[in-house]
């Protein structure tokens, strides 16, 4: 019985009008999706291999000169890897820095190099750009806003439509249970969006896989998967919401009114009125208190040290003092520049948990941590890097350790070894990514998501089964 | 005639629940949102306040003209909290120098701000009224006619002696009265919580603008009532009507804006970049040879710029900025101290011929940089912009954002005006300079506390430009509006006088 309901709910839907132009609509957006995609990303590789190229050619050329070279100037400019499913969801990547610095030894004015240090710029790209502020079309915003207003659309007046023409009442008359209905229009209706999104899907993939200079790995389909799974799940959410309205009231233009006005409210206007007021909640360690800390450190260990910065001695209490000096400032704005990200991070961090009260930011996250884009990758990034700065200077360490001839202190030419470096020992920034750590990460976001769809299903059942007809 | 129809219009809509939820979602999401606003203004004049008093600091510590910190800070505008525009996306503080000339693209955001919560979006009240007011215009216009031919009321009434023409503005005229209604109502709200919040102050002007923007939302609203009783004349039964309404509006209220701009390309052509850079680069290092030259042909031997002086309180400074995305180029090196040691005193005539040289030379080449950086930059940034805006304009939601952002003063235009006024304030700096002998003076270099009063210096002044200037800025969009109103207001006449009842 429940597939001959949900047949008859699909051939009504496939001959209708909203049919057409969801059809339409959604083969619209996917085909720009992949029209900008195509037009950005070879682009973004190809600088994101050129820079790293440069910085690994620099990398080595401090290794031909000498351990000490590599200590001083550290690993140089390390980039994010731009991901391959970057169509999936933006995330605002524009906005976040792609770039941290292992570099910027401090050069004092009297042309003494300290040691370098991690330095991560700030997300300010988009001061220079003054054009309108809109969002890219990806399939975080189509899923979002567009699949969702859709499956509203399609499900507005499924029940409250038959009342109204009275066959809901002839429908019951058959021995046929409440639940069944329920769920036949529940499959009809998702099965209906599901085509001509499945369609729009597919026409967009085509697009991306077969452009030359696109690659695709195994591991990207397994997250496409993925993607489009939730995107489904995001879809029911919406079905099961039209269905709940549609059962309780009694005419549809009623029942379409107070779903748009909620649809809107909730995925439009409630992500960013929630940051606003969650960023308030928590705030972060401003710039001026950072410069004010990093005065006085410098300051302090400025003094504990200043009697040996000028010295041209080299005998062994001489060195290891000018190594801890450069050593420690080294640290100290490392650890300052950490430390203020870390507080920045942390109240974005909270913001977005707070936000993930709107159904729309749920989605837009979990599609961006599958995609490997957004606010999490850069953390993630960020992560990546300080691993393998300790990585580096483990390195750097154990290289000098083997020779025994060197005083073994880093930082200072007179205290390290003289041997060359093989280029190719250095160890290299490798920026990864690994499909089971996103997945733990966002698994308890799917777990919300479908408990809102499982609670809203009942909800639904409980509805229509109490109506009366 | 036309009063009992618009009598009866206005009574059928406002009995019903499509209204009552409207308005008071309206009125709850309103509040919300001013709140939040408010607090965010209040916040960001916290901070603007804070970098002032900051920064006026840091410009009574110096010693020196040389080493002046004269630092310009953008106050948030009030008008934000209507149309937040580019107020609180682009830099709001920027150091006025002598060797380049500021613009909007070297302004930074000031400490106290997370550059990462620009990943949220900023709203503003008009994005309110642009996605609620357009969907309520279109679910109070799908059925104004379909409604009635289905239910054959419209029959009854043509059969009495009234033209179409009539009928179609009585039901234009009540949906309107019926919309208006939560519109002002937002309106008056969000006056009151700005009147009554302590931190927002809006002056006489600032009360027009709004009235600007008010108007130019009930224009936009009526522009989407007028596109559902178009498909509600075109369409015959309410089902489709609906459908056909709901799509249109998530085309040009959601889906047009943001697909026209990822898919069709504004960006400048590639090499405008690094030619104009490195056009800067050779002006930049034209003027170190002249130094160089001048350095070498000085009495005093050797080419080094510091001249051997040594002093107390301060040391030499590396003033070099390479920054290709915004086109600014210099590099340049000095000095400043609070004393020097006696043995440097002879020196100090030579190096005051020396800066009488270089200070004109130093703004010399800032005006030909200038020369480069201007149109570069327009090529860079704004004729993107401008590109991207006129592409939005295909779509009302755009020609309405361009209107509102106009009357408020947060488009480009409107912040352009505060950096043209720091171009000036750089000028008058110069022009002090050069006027006062003080490339050539000994307080260029060297300087004790106090020794110089920094209140002499030509103060920063800025006025929000003039109500009639935003006006003008609005009037093109707001027109353009206005004619696709009577345009649509004519096709639907034309479509209902000739269709069968």
């Amino acid at each position: 019985m429940i597939l001959h309901i949900t047949k008859r709910e699909l051939y009504d839907n496939l001959n209708s009008l909203r049919f057409a132009l969801t059809t339409l609509l959604l083969l619209a957006l996917m085909l720009t999706n992949a029209i900008g995609h195509l037009r950005e990303h070879p682009k973004r590789i190809q600088t994101y291999n050129a820079a790293v190229a440069e910085s690994l050619e620099l990398l080595s050329s401090h290794a031909d000169d000498s351990l000490y070279k590599l200590a001083q100037q550290g690993p140089g400019k390390l980039y994010k890897k731009p991901s391959p499913l970057h169509f999936c969801a933006e995330g605002g990547d524009h906005l976040l820095p792609n770039i941290i610095e292992g570099s910027k030894p401090y050069v004092y004015s009297t042309g003494i190099i300290g040691v370098w240090q991690l330095s991560y710029p700030d997300a300010n790209i988009n001061l220079k750009r003054v054009g309108p502020d809109v969002t890219k079309v990806d399939w975080a915003f189509i899923i979002a806003y567009v699949l969702s207003l859709i499956a509203l659309l399609f499900t507005f007046d499924s029940i409250s439509g038959e009342r109204e023409h009275g066959t809901l009442r002839l429908m019951l008359a058959n021995s046929v249970p409440r639940h069944t209905i329920l769920i036949g229009k529940f499959l009809g209706a998702l099965i209906s969006i599901s085509i001509p999104f499945t369609l729009a899907t597919l026409v967009n993939l085509l697009m991306i896989s077969t452009a030359s200079g696109v690659h695709l790995n195994i591991e990207a389909w397994g997250r496409l998967g993925i993607i489009f799974f939730i995107a489904l799940l995001y879809a029911c959410f919406f079905l099961a919401f039209g269905l709940l309205v549609s059962a309780r009231v009694q005419r549809s233009a009623v029942s379409l009114v107070i779903l748009l006005l909620i649809w809107v409210t909730f995925v439009v206007f409630m992500p960013s009125m929630l940051a606003s007021i969650a960023s308030e909640l928590s705030p972060s360690m401003s710039a001026d208190e950072k410069w004010t800390q990093y005065g006085q450190m410098q300051q302090e260990i400025w003094d504990r040290y200043n009697y040996v910065a000028w010295s041209e001695a080299v005998d062994k209490k001489t060195l290891t003092a000018k190594s801890a000096f450069f050593t420690e400032k080294a640290e100290m704005i490392e650890r300052l520049n950490q430390e203020y990200l870390t507080s920045q991070m942390a109240q974005v961090q909270h913001a977005r948990s707070i936000t993930r009260a709107s159904p729309a930011t749920l989605l837009q996250h979990l599609l961006e941590s599958f995609a490997g884009t957004g606010f999490t990758r850069h953390s993630q990034f960020v992560e990546n890097v300080e691993r393998y700065a300790r990585q580096y200077r483990e390195f750097v360490v154990d290289i000098d350790r083997s020779d025994s001839e060197s005083f073994h202190i880093i930082g200072v030419r007179e205290g390290m070894t003289e041997r060359k470096v093989l280029p190719a020992a250095v160890p290299k920034f490798e920026d990864t990514l690994r499909l089971s750590k996103d997945f733990n990460d966002s698994a308890m976001e799917i777990l919300l998501l479908t408990m809102f769809v499982v609670l809203l299903l009942s909800g639904t059942y409980l509805a229509f089964v109490r109506v009366e007809v | 005639m036309l009063t009992t129809l618009i009598r009866r219009e206005i009574l059928d809509n406002l009995m019903t629940f499509r209204f009552a939820a409207a308005v008071l979602i309206m009125l709850l999401l309103v509040v919300a949102m001013t709140t939040v606003l408010i607090r965010d203004y209040e916040r960001r004049l916290t901070s603007y306040n804070t970098a002032v008093k900051k920064h006026r600091q840091e410009m009574l510590e110096t010693t020196t003209y040389s080493g002046a910190r004269l630092t310009i800070d953008r106050p948030p505008n009030p008008l934000s909290i209507f149309s937040v525009g580019l107020d609180k996306r682009l830099g709001n503080t920027l150091r006025v120098n002598h060797f380049f000339v500021p613009t909007l693209w070297d302004a930074r955001k000031h400490g106290a701000d997370n550059p990462f919560l620009n990943l949220f979006s900023s709203i503003d009240l008009v994005f309110i009224f642009q996605g609620i007011l357009s969907l309520l215009a279109l679910v109070f216009a799908y059925d104004t006619l379909a409604g009635e031919r289905e239910r054959g009321t419209l029959r009854l009434v043509l059969t009495h002696p009234v033209r179409r023409g009539q009928v179609l503005f009585a039901k234009y005229i009540s949906g309107m009265i019926c919309l208006l209604i939560p519109l002002l109502m937002c309106i008056l709200l969000v006056l009151i919580m700005l009147t009554t919040s302590a931190s927002v102050f809006l002056s006489a002007d600032d009360f027009l603008r709004i009235g600007g923007i008010v108007f130019t939302s009930f224009v936009y609203l009526s522009l989407f009532y007028l596109i559902g009783m178009l498909i509600s004349a075109v369409t015959h039964r309410t089902g489709t009507a609906l459908m056909l309404a709901m799509f249109v509006w998530g085309f040009l209220v959601l889906v047009y804006p943001n697909m026209i701009l990822t898919a069709v390309k504004t960006e400048p052509p590639p090499d405008t970049q690094t030619s104009a850079y490195n056009q800067i680069k050779q002006i930049w290092e034209e003027f170190d040879r002249d130094r160089l030259q001048y350095l070498a042909n000085d009495p005093v031997p050797g080419e080094k710029w510091s001249f051997g002086l040594s002093g107390e309180g301060g040391g030499s400074f590396w003033g070099y900025r390479h920054h290709p995305s915004s086109l600014l180029y210099y590099d340049l090196t000095g000095f400043s101290y609070k004393a020097l040691k006696a043995e440097s005193e002879p020196l100090v005539p030579h190096v005051q011929n020396y800066h009488r040289f270089l200070g004109p030379q130093v703004t010399n080449t800032a005006e030909r940089m200038w020369l480069v950086r201007k149109p570069s930059l327009d090529a860079l940034y704004t004729h993107p912009a401008k590109m991207e805006q006129m592409l939005l304009r295909f779509s009302p939601v755009g020609l309405y954002d361009a209107a509102t952002e106009a009357w408020a003063g947060t488009d480009l235009n409107g912040l352009q005006d505060f950096f043209i006024a720091i171009q000036r304030y750089h000028q008058a700096v110069i022009d002090y300079y050069l006027d006062k002998k003080i490339f050539e003076s000994r307080l260029w270099f060297v300087g004790a506390e106090g020794e110089i009063d920094w209140n002499l210096m030509p103060q920063f002044a800025f006025q929000r430009s003039d109500i009639s200037i935003n006006a003008k800025r609005a009037l093109p969009d707001l027109c353009l509006l206005l004619m696709i109103n009577l345009v649509l207001f004519a096709i639907i006449f034309l479509t209902f006088v000739r269709s069968e009842v």
